[in-house]
């Protein structure tokens, strides 16, 4: 790795680093009125990044990070009132409790959203919604809660200010001295955000972003994960929400309003979407924006401000961040160049073999794969009428079909992305009907579709490594074993290159072998030669009859010849039935399956 | 007597409906056949309602101005389209915030020409209906009439019109659409700047029940988004049916109880119908409008 290439590598926490400590000394020289209100662009910056974790990262635009922040700024407060006398310490009291609560309406709004997996859209307005709810509930709200008293349109006075001291003198901290505060708090809290976002955790949360489903299939409980991500974010909303409240010593139903809810998106556009630190950038910016143009200008801000998100939303898609980190990447080595001297894949059964038995000293023998009386049907269609089918490993069974016979749909209800109507699936010894699909992966289910499904934005390396954490759930192991799957599909020298450089037969491969990475005990392989070459799909053919003899293998094929190629059990289904069986040979000579393929009379 | 007051609260609580509706029509009809959400549809009715307003002033019959109402906005709603809208076609969310920008902005500009202040017409028609011994404002009964009429006439342009053919096709086979020559950017351009007519129309022909002012789109804003949302991808027929359900339902529980309960009836049945149809209430309809 060159200097340049290091450089770029660390500025994530370089130029954080260096940006707090230039921020700490400026805090300590400036004017304290402008000290003042730049912390409120801090503060707006961090509401931002709470934005950024779950848009950026998640793939979610919530309009409910308001709500989440005026949730945590009045519960915050409320303990600030009633219990800051105690100790005269008063955030000891408010960031706990407010983050608290900002994390609990996120859990609440975040249950709703994923667990009825809600539609991208639906989401937003749900979010949306939920903000606005607040927004009148809160507005006509009048209660006293010890020494608070929270008085509808009026808002929450009284609010102490950020003290940090303990005792009866503490006394609330000067613009400066505050400023200087918030500084620390939010760049702690950037500092963690970015180390759990360059985890294992950040990377699964990349993942369901770019292909939510093939996360599943790897055996990652999606839902679980992004009602978490949903759940930290609202914390750091909810901080956020009371760092604000302390700030100002007020609050007024005005933060869940509908101008306040669209002003985290615009933050992090301008900074760049899934930067972290952009939506500081953002706030920043449109902080100094109007503090300059503030006396001259009146409300010209407002008009201005639209004119601003027009234009990016046009012009700047990346944000400032973004572009420049995109600039910046011109100057560096370009680490898709490998992909470009490519060899075709050849597999070499001594190590697959080897992978195969260190799987199964892993995960256990093969597991047999049956379904009874297994039935689906849409309105008026059937195509799964009871198929009974017992799969065991040893030799390859393939699935074959005319079109509409059923094929896919009966491995669709396998896979669990169809609930059938009546009948059992059964895996190994667990019956697994009604399981989630990413329950079926960790008993030992692995999933090939027909389409190519890998992560592009992550490199070939991470596309291994993540199915094979899934697994193991220890990075080292996990590393191991997607180095060994990597130098078996020939790939050592792409190991850095974005998967979507990588050319469709290429990701084919990728898919399998991520499919490998979770040592799967049955596979289930959806046209798996569909759009290879003769040659590719001669190794395809070689690795499934390798496959097969050490795990369960079920491959939905339309291509004959490289049916014929796999030796194994074929099961012809035929309007949703188990129409004939037998090896390729006893199939074709029988009259009736000839009938159906070719259309001849008798049986169509 | 008790039958006079609950056929009083059913009429007037149906007519707010209606006057949902009225707000939220171009809103659907945008959304239905672009798959865009124009987040600056109030705006284009509080122009509407301005331009209908100014023109009142200038000594044009009130019932005039309705049709320049409809036509500023849509010159206005083209000329959108073909600048913003249409550099973010299949980019919802980007839409949506380009949208949002534009409305603060439009929101801004009335402000700096017209100020912030009221003006209300005064030749306006105003007539009351009594119903027993309660009565009623007739020109909100009136607004039952105009949303159906509205609807129908809607329903018609889509159904029985050349536009309406090609705009159907549009957007549910795109390709096939060009591939059989339509041009759908200048469909788009069309219905986007329907969409933002009919939201002009039902500024002006609100404005004798909702006075002319730069925030007056934010009370219809968001209740028709989320109308037009809920109901999902068959829009037209699905927003008919949650602007009823959702505001005459709020309206009802207003008249029994608060105003503010009645707004909570309208926020949390909307995030029942999200948790039970995720996808919108017609995402499974077979129609298509």
């Amino acid at each position: 790795m060159t200097l340049s290439e290091k450089i770029y590598q660390s500025a994530g926490l370089t130029l954080p680093a260096i940006a707090t400590l230039t921020a700490l000394v400026v805090a300590f020289l400036i004017d304290p009125y402008l000290a003042f209100v730049s912390t409120s662009w801090l503060i707006f910056g961090l509401l931002g990044m709470s934005l950024d974790i779950v848009w950026g990262r998640g793939g979610l635009l919530s309009l409910g990070q308001t709500a989440f922040y005026g949730m945590g700024g009045y519960f915050g407060s409320i303990a600030a009132i009633n219990f800051s006398e105690l100790t005269g310490n008063s955030i000891i009291w408010a960031l706990p409790i407010g983050s608290l609560f900002g994390a609990l309406s996120a859990m609440l709004l975040g249950y709703v959203i994923f667990y009825a997996r809600m539609g991208e859209l639906q989401s937003t307005i749900l979010s949306y919604t939920f903000t606005l709810l607040l927004w009148s509930v809160i507005q006509t709200f009048k209660i006293d809660i010890g020494s608070a008293s929270v008085l509808g349109d009026s808002g929450l006075s009284n609010i102490p200010g950020i003290i940090i001291g303990f005792g009866a003198e503490a006394e609330s901290l000067g613009p400066n001295q505050a400023l200087m505060t918030v500084i620390i708090i939010v760049a702690i809290l950037y500092f963690l955000t970015r180390q759990l976002m360059h985890s294992h955790f950040g990377r699964i949360i990349d993942c369901i972003r770019i292909d939510s489903s093939k996360t599943e299939l790897l055996g990652y409980d999606v839902r679980k994960y992004q009602l978490l991500n949903f759940i930290y974010a609202g914390a750091i909303a909810g901080l956020a929400g009371t760092l604000y409240a302390l700030w100002s010593n007020f609050l007024s139903p005005s933060v869940f309003s509908i101008q306040e809810a669209f002003l985290p998106p615009i933050y992090v556009l301008i900074g760049g979407l899934g930067t972290l630190a952009g939506p500081f950038v953002g706030a920043l910016m449109i902080g100094i924006m109007s503090f300059v143009l503030g006396g001259a200008a009146g409300g010209q801000t407002t008009l201005i401000l639209g004119v601003t998100l027009i234009l990016l939303v046009l012009f700047l898609k990346n944000g400032i961040l973004g572009s420049l980190d995109s600039l910046w990447r011109k100057f560096l080595p370009d680490p898709n160049a490998a992909a470009r001297n490519t060899n075709s894949v050849k597999i070499d059964v001594e190590v697959l073999k080897q992978i195969l038995i260190d799987a199964e000293k892993q995960a256990g023998p093969a597991k047999n794969f049956s379904t009874i009386q297994l039935f689906k049907k849409f309105g008026g269609v059937i195509p799964v009428n009871k198929v009974d089918r017992n799969f065991i490993p040893g030799k390859p069974y393939s699935l074959i079909g005319a079109n509409g016979a059923g094929k896919s749909s009966f491995l669709k209800t396998c896979v669990g992305i169809y609930q059938p109507e009546s009948g059992v699936v059964n895996l190994g010894d667990d019956n697994i009907t009604s399981s989630p699909i990413f329950e079926r992966v960790k008993k030992g289910m692995g999933v090939k579709n027909q389409k190519p499904q890998v992560f592009g934005d992550l490199s070939v390396i991470d596309n291994l490594w993540i199915a094979a954490y899934s697994r193991t759930h220890d990075q080292q192991i996990a590393l191991d074993i997607s180095h060994k799957v990597l130098c078996m599909l020939g790939f050592e020298e792409q190991l850095g290159v974005n998967a979507s450089a990588l050319s469709h037969g290429q990701q084919q491969w990728l898919d399998i072998g991520m499919v490998l990475c979770l040592a799967p005990r049955i596979i289930l392989l959806d046209e798996p030669a569909a759009g290879m070459t003769k040659e590719e799909t001669r190794e395809l053919s070689l690795l499934i009859r390798t496959l097969a003899l050490h795990t369960t293998v079920v491959v939905v094929e339309h291509d004959m010849d490289f049916v014929s190629t796999l030796e194994g059990h074929v099961t012809m289904l035929h309007q949703g039935e188990v129409f004939a069986e037998g090896n390729i040979e006893e199939l074709r000579k029988d009259e009736r399956v000839l009938d159906v393929y070719l259309g001849r009379r008798k049986h169509v | 007597m008790e039958l006079d007051y609950l056929a009083t609260i059913l009429l007037s609580s149906l007519s707010s409906a209606s006057i949902l509706l009225i707000a939220a029509m171009g809103l659907a009809v945008v959304f239905g056949l672009m798959g865009v959400i124009n987040l600056a549809h109030s705006e284009f009715l509080m122009i509407g309602a301005y331009a209908a307003l100014t023109v009142t002033k200038a000594g044009v019959p009130y019932i005039l101005s309705i049709p320049i109402a409809v036509m500023i906005t849509m010159s206005i709603g083209a000329i959108v389209e073909m600048l913003i809208v249409r550099r973010l076609y299949g980019r919802l969310f980007d839409t949506m915030l380009a949208t949002w920008g534009l409305s603060m902005f439009f929101m801004q500009l009335v402000v700096v020409i017209f100020g912030t202040s009221t003006v209300s017409v005064a030749t306006i028609p105003q007539f009351n209906v009594s119903i027993g011994e309660y009565s009623l404002d007739g020109y909100r009964l009136l607004m039952i009439l105009v949303a159906a009429l509205m609807f129908l006439f809607v329903y018609l342009l889509m159904t029985k019109t050349v536009y309406g053919m090609k705009a159907r096709a549009s957007i549910q086979q795109p390709e096939m659409a060009q591939a059989i020559g339509i041009d759908s950017n200048r469909v788009n351009t069309l219905t986007f700047s329907i969409g933002c007519g009919l939201a002009g129309f039902a500024g002006a022909i609100l404005l004798p029940l909702v006075p002319a002012t730069p925030t007056m789109g934010l009370a219809f804003a968001v209740k028709s988004f989320l109308a037009v949302v809920v109901a999902g991808p068959v829009a037209l027929t699905g927003t008919v049916l949650t602007t009823l359900g959702l505001g005459g339902g709020s309206s009802i529980t207003a008249s029994f109880l608060s105003s503010v309960i009645g707004e909570v009836f309208f926020f949390l049945i909307t995030a029942l119908l999200l948790w039970l149809y995720p996808c919108g209430i017609s995402a499974k309809w077979r129609r298509k409008l």
